[in-house]
């Protein structure tokens, strides 16, 4: 099994998680995607407690999920935000390669 | 060590010097305003202590103060949490849910995030004119955290995440 398809495994079953832990989750952005040494998520919640800025968490890696995360919840009018530019991502972070994940897709 | 680390460090010393003198207040005969102002001080470098790991800018970090509430819910999805108090991924979610109003009347008290309303530093004026001291105010947020069993749940994690930082986050 390739490392990318490892990676797509452990990141959609780890979205799929939180759709089910969070029914004010509405979206799920994985940035970066093609990166194959960590998994950056943006999720998108409408009942999160808006900061107006970008705030990530480090989650390292463990004997049950072997690939450190890094994640972030915003509102999504910081999302709509973001999209204008108006707040701006973590550094290193791009809309370049991103995948959207909503309700539907995690769940099928 | 890098540079990131040295901030880390830096963040979560002053939490438990900042935990220690909340501490102090609590036992002792102060007013209300400096506990909750160490309280306040202490949850935000909390805090940022685990956001610096992560790819926020120093300045985004450094100039907000919304970063309890963020940590607290995020934290709600740390599987060493799940492992280390023995809770289900959804129990653990929930309780941290539970948690969340009072963790944002904390964050709250932040002058910054107060928008001149009541925050333990510096006086401001109420609907009706009134010029308000925090060394004289009420704060209905200290009989929460010492009587409710959120507040009391809440402050217990701020101790055990300070104490087991390295073990809980690192």
């Amino acid at each position: 099994m390739s490392q990318n398809h490892n990676i797509l495994s452990a990141a959609e079953s780890l979205i799929q998680e939180h759709f089910e832990l969070e029914p004010n989750l509405e979206n799920v952005i994985w940035i970066n995607s093609d990166k194959t040494t960590e998994i950056r998520l943006l999720e998108i919640n409408s009942m999160t407690f808006p900061a107006g800025a970008v705030l990530s968490f480090y989650f390292p890696p463990d004997e049950e999920f072997p690939y450190p995360t890094i994640m972030a919840e915003i509102t999504p009018e910081e999302w709509q935000k973001v999209l204008r530019n108006e707040i701006p991502l973590p550094e290193g972070w791009t809309l370049e390669n991103h995948k959207v994940y909503s309700r539907e897709m995690a769940t099928v | 060590m890098t540079g990131r680390q040295n901030w880390q460090t830096a963040f979560l010393n002053q939490a438990k010097v900042d935990w220690d003198a909340y501490q102090k207040t609590r036992r002792g005969m102060w007013p209300e305003c400096h506990q909750l102002l160490f309280l306040q001080m202490a949850s935000e470098k909390l805090a940022k202590a685990l956001l610096v790991a992560g790819h926020s800018s120093l300045e985004a970090i450094t100039q907000s103060h919304a970063a309890f509430v963020k940590f607290m819910q995020i934290a709600s999805n740390n599987r060493k949490l799940q492992r280390a108090f023995g809770m289900k991924k959804s129990q653990q979610r929930a309780q941290f849910k539970s948690l969340l109003p009072i963790a944002y009347e904390i964050e709250l008290l932040a002058p910054a995030l107060a928008q001149r309303g009541p925050n333990p530093e510096y006086p401001w004026e109420d609907a009706t004119g009134n010029i308000l001291t925090p060394a004289n105010y009420p704060f209905p947020l200290v009989i929460r955290l010492r009587q409710t069993p959120q507040g009391l749940q809440l402050l217990k994690y701020i101790e055990i995440f300070l104490n087991r930082f390295e073990e809980l986050f690192m």
